[in-house]
């Protein structure tokens, strides 16, 4: 490790302006690791700021270096194999090179962080109060007493229920929301100057995502801490951050202040991610914006612009050599663009385009193709000797829905809500307590599994759900190979054709699954849900685990291939916004129930069950000073499964529930208006009251 | 949280132990040829017909099945394992006489190669993809490889032949009527090489375990907030990694203290030590039946009791496997 000199030549005249009361200071930062099949450079020539009470966003999809740069900040990362090299200077202090004891004192008492998963990132065998009082042991020097009484007062602050009864639960015994509370208190503990908080939503429900965002910002405002926010949503932190980089390949993009990146964009890879956030506030289009491509992995000097491949606006000189980021605009808004004078300030770099095909959009009338009645699935929850089902996990308890041929259904709620119990059964994957569900009019068969060439899914994680020793041609074949369509040379021409149709080079089938990105990889899971001709697939949160820019790209294609084909789909997300995008119709769920259920544009232009309302308002919005408060935000956790509320469910967490009416009678799934079902006591239809 | 015995676990215990006597008890039964000769365990060509009928009569082989089998549930419950014709002695007796032997050289080899594997895992993996960890690995792996016999032969040609420090045989010397601590050396010094063969046989095992399942704990995003917390070395692995690592190690060590009971029977004949492998060993040789069968009864309760020891240990280490 080497301490860079000061300011070189080379360092960006951005920073000029950068004065001695910054509280972090990184300058011309690089980190390298050295692995022993190749070298990447994951940070290279980064520089920032970050002023006290600052919140400051760092923005980049995945293997853009953004958490790879702050985990040098605390100085985590492994060396070997990480080289850091450059200048980090918290409050004048630098941090490289400095002794692991004099770093760990910095650690937990003056920088916190916050992980992405706040499951994995607790310890499983202690307490969660103990792990929150560590620091205080640490630095401040309590006693075991002293740290449990802080860490209450700490659970409490961030909003755990009844804090002196849980702090000695274990992490397991608390929701996904919860831990990430626990996370934020365990790094509030020590009072610290800066929080590093590394995607801390991205494993969370939109719901529990706002109420995180809401917590930063408050606690933020107590204790004067400055928030570095890594984020691969730009929407996200478009409600709370003052200045933001936008990160790809290891190089600042762009860095300024939030209002100018959000409405004076100069990089054509900040306005690409913008445009590739589905936004409720756009009318809806057929297409999402989405940018080519897929994240470039740095294992050489960078010689040319890193994004010219993929960039709309690429021309003259960008091949040439790296452009530096210059300064733009006002407050030290700078682009590493050379073209950057040729944006507009909403340019039509990136159009959406609509999608064509002999299928496309239809309307409401196609024949139903999946039919389901009164569906249950429970799980019996085993206690004790034998098999006594004294309670059940009610997955999913009474649903009906109809799939329509060439249409989707978009399915949303929370996670634990049922929605992939629901999208399981319908490919007879579980077996239904209760109920039917009907395939063209014929039962479907648990048996044989025929009628899966019709239903086919695609899952969540394509990391996942591809078998690593396959190779991707077996994986897209293996349909046909197990419904017998076709001899050996058409199951070959087949898989090529299917290759191509979902936009992947025609060696690829040679390949395994792990030398293709996220994004190409849910594209062969793609390609392998058609290869049968199914007539409905499931959607199983499919774009929910992949890069902004890359969602875009796997919605048009799914997009692409309804049009194509006529299919039906079921698409299941958290999501809203996606949701919007692809949907004719949509099924709100809580807790085992569908609460609302509407065509599109009824239920995002007026909502009628007050769920339906808090999953709208959750959703963020991708343009800084626009809404500071949320009209309807939900509080408190989804209630168990396995013991649902009485009377309406959502009784318990309903901002207009009425006592005594809500929560002892039970509200009838109703249509209010043609198409339009809801379930909720209050909820009055348009000029029907 | 108060946790109750898990009555499900009980229960497949229960099951498990139904199943093993019961087998037990068929398999002379339902072999081919008379069952005499698997009972009584010697040419039963050779028996006068009055002892013959007695042995009938004894066992109860003109009884029906169903009560011959809970007759026999009756014995072992009275801790009645037979009599051995060959040995002339009741098999009980010659199990309780071996049993102590085996939990002496087995016991003793059980905790040195726990300490010596968790401690060597522990160094290998705090310093993973070192020349120190390669070293370690390496010679493990080799020590791995070793037959027992060869490694017991070669620690008697060096110990007791060469060097003549230790006695080559026995569990102690014949016909000396050593008191007090000169026969506490005595049982010590035939017990050494023994347990040093045995542990130096177990510890890879051991060592592989731990060294794995820390380098999975190190590799955990919690051991990355604990230093992000500040925490020191020392209070990151004896505060998060010590507890993490340890689960897997000891559901290893139970289920090897299981098998301890049944002795081993390649290094106890080497050494000539009168445990219960060696016991199996002679039964073997010697067509002794209901010795043998006697044996797989005692193996099988202490596997099962080591498994429930495990199973008791694993929720106190990590919680998320306490039933609420």
């Amino acid at each position: 490790m080497t301490t860079a000199t000061a300011a070189g030549a080379r360092r960006p005249s951005l920073d000029a302006a950068a004065t001695g009361a910054n509280l972090l200071d990184i300058e011309n930062l690089a980190v390298r690791f050295d692995l022993a099949t190749e070298t990447i450079r994951a940070v290279s020539g980064v520089s920032l700021t970050v002023a006290p009470s600052e919140t400051f966003a760092l923005v980049g999809e995945s293997g853009s270096g953004k958490s790879v740069s702050m985990l040098s900040v605390m100085g985590l990362l492994p060396s070997p194999p990480a080289t850091v090299s450059g200048s980090i200077r918290l409050e004048g202090r630098e941090v490289i090179g400095m002794p692991a004891r004099e770093l760990r004192q910095f650690r937990g008492r003056d920088v916190a962080m916050v992980f992405q998963e706040p499951m994995s990132s607790l310890n499983p065998v202690h307490r969660v109060g103990r792990q929150i009082g560590e620091s205080l042991r640490i630095h401040r020097g309590f006693t075991k007493a002293e740290a449990r009484r802080r860490a209450i007062e700490l659970l409490d602050r961030v909003g755990i229920p009844s804090a002196s009864a849980r702090v000695d639960d274990y992490p397991h015994e608390f929701s996904g929301g919860m831990r990430q509370r626990a996370m934020i208190a365990m790094a509030l503990a020590c009072e610290p100057k800066l929080l590093i908080a590394d995607e801390p939503t991205t494993a969370l429900d939109v719901t529990v995502q706002a109420q995180i965002v809401d917590l930063v910002r408050e606690v933020q405002d107590e204790y004067r801490l400055a928030v570095v926010w890594i984020t691969h949503d730009l929407g996200v932190v478009a409600e709370i951050a003052d200045r933001v980089a936008v990160m790809y390949a290891g190089r600042i993009a762009e860095i300024g202040p939030a209002h100018e990146i959000y409405r004076a964009t100069r990089h054509p890879y900040t306005s690409g991610l913008l445009r590739s956030i589905p936004r409720l506030d756009r009318p809806v289009t057929t297409r999402l914006a989405e940018i080519p491509g897929s994240p470039l992995r740095v294992a050489e000097q960078l010689r040319a612009c890193p994004f010219d491949a993929r960039c709309p606006l690429v021309g003259e000189g960008c091949g040439e050599a790296l452009p530096e980021l210059e300064e733009v605009g006002p407050d030290r808004h700078g682009s590493a663009c050379i073209h950057h004078h040729q944006m507009g300030t909403d340019s039509d770099l990136w159009s959406e385009g609509s999608v064509t095909g002999e299928h496309a959009i239809s309307g409401q009338d196609g024949d139903v193709v999946v039919s389901v009645r009164g569906l249950r699935v429970h799980f019996p929850v085993v206690r004790g000797l034998g098999r006594s089902r004294s309670s059940a996990i009610r997955a999913v308890d009474g649903v009906d829905l109809d799939v329509r041929r060439g249409q989707t259904i978009g399915v949303v709620g929370e996670s634990g809500c049922g929605k992939t119990t629901l999208g399981r059964a319908l490919v007879a994957l579980v077996r239904p307590t209760a109920g039917t569900i009907d395939i063209n009019g014929d039962p479907i068969d648990h048996r044989s599994g025929r009628h899966r060439r019709v239903v086919q899914m695609i899952f969540q994680d394509p990391f996942s759900a591809m078998n690593p020793g396959m190779r991707v041609g077996d994986v897209i074949a293996e349909p046909l190979r197990i419904h017998r369509l076709g001899t050996a040379d058409e199951m070959r021409e087949r898989v090529s054709e299917l290759l191509a149709q979902v936009g992947l080079p025609s060696d690829a089938g040679r390949r395994h699954p792990h030398e293709f990105s996220g994004g190409q990889r849910q594209r062969i899971a793609v390609a392998r849900a058609l290869a049968a001709d199914p007539e409905v697939i499931i959607c199983d949160e499919p774009v929910s685990s992949l890069d902004v820019s890359v969602q875009a790209q796997v919605v048009n294609l799914l997009a692409d291939v309804q049009a194509a084909t006529g299919m039906a789909l079921v698409f299941i997300a958290h999501d809203l916004a996606v949701v919007r995008h692809v949907s004719h119709e949509v099924a709100v769920m809580y807790l085992g129930e569908i609460v609302e259920r509407a065509p599109r544009d009824r239920i995002y232009k007026a909502p009628l069950h007050p769920y339906t309302k808090a999953l709208l308002a959750a959703v963020p919005f991708p343009e800084p000073g626009v809404r500071s408060t949320r009209s309807a935000k939900l509080e408190g956790d989804l209630p168990s499964p396995a013991d649902p509320p009485s009377g309406c469910r959502f009784h318990t967490r309903c901002p207009v529930a009425v006592e005594g009416l809500c929560s002892t009678v039970k509200p009838e799934l109703l249509e209010v208006a043609p198409g339009r079902w809801v379930s909720c006591h209050l909820a009055v239809a348009p000029g029907r009251s | 949280m108060r946790r109750r015995i898990d009555v499900r676990r009980l229960t497949q215990y229960g099951v498990v132990v139904v199943v093993a006597v019961t087998l037990n008890f068929l398999l002379p039964r339902l072999m081919p040829g008379n069952p005499l000769v698997l009972i009584a365990g010697v040419d039963v060509g050779l028996l006068s017909p009055e002892d013959r009928a007695e042995i009938v009569a004894r066992v109860g082989l003109d009884a029906p099945l169903w009560k011959q089998y809970l007759r026999y549930w009756g014995d072992i419950v009275t801790g009645d394992f037979g009599y051995s014709f060959r040995a002339k002695r009741p098999i009980v007796d010659m199990i309780w006489s071996r049993l102590p032997w085996t939990l002496l050289i087995t016991g003793l080899s059980l905790i040195v190669s726990a300490v010596v594997g968790v401690i060597l895992g522990a160094i290998s993996a705090w310093r993973r993809r070192t020349k120190t960890d390669l070293g370690m690995l390496t010679g493990m792996i080799s020590i791995e490889s070793l037959p027992s016999f060869w490694l017991g032969m070669v620690l008697i040609s060096i110990f007791a032949v060469q060097w003549g420090l230790l006695p080559s045989f026995g569990a102690v010397t014949q016909a000396s009527d050593l008191v007090g601590w000169a026969h506490a050396w005595d049982i010590i010094s035939h017990a050494i090489l023994p347990v040093i063969t045995l542990s130096i046989l177990a510890t890879p095992g051991v060592y592989m375990t731990m060294r794995y399942s820390m380098l999975e704990t190190l590799g955990e995003d919690y051991i990355r907030t604990a230093r992000a917390k500040g925490a020191g070395e020392r209070r990151v692995l004896f505060g998060h990694v010590a507890r993490n690592t340890i689960a897997p190690v000891v559901t290893v060590l139970a289920i090897r203290l299981g098998f301890a009971f049944g002795g081993t029977v390649i290094v106890e004949t080497v050494f000539t030590y009168p445990g219960l492998g060696r016991l199996v060993f002679e039964a073997v040789s010697g067509r002794d039946y209901p010795v043998m069968q006697a044996a797989f009864l005692v193996f099988t309760a202490a596997v099962l009791a080591a498994n429930l020891v495990a199973d008791l240990l694993y929720p106190l280490i990590d919680p998320r496997t306490r039933t609420s």
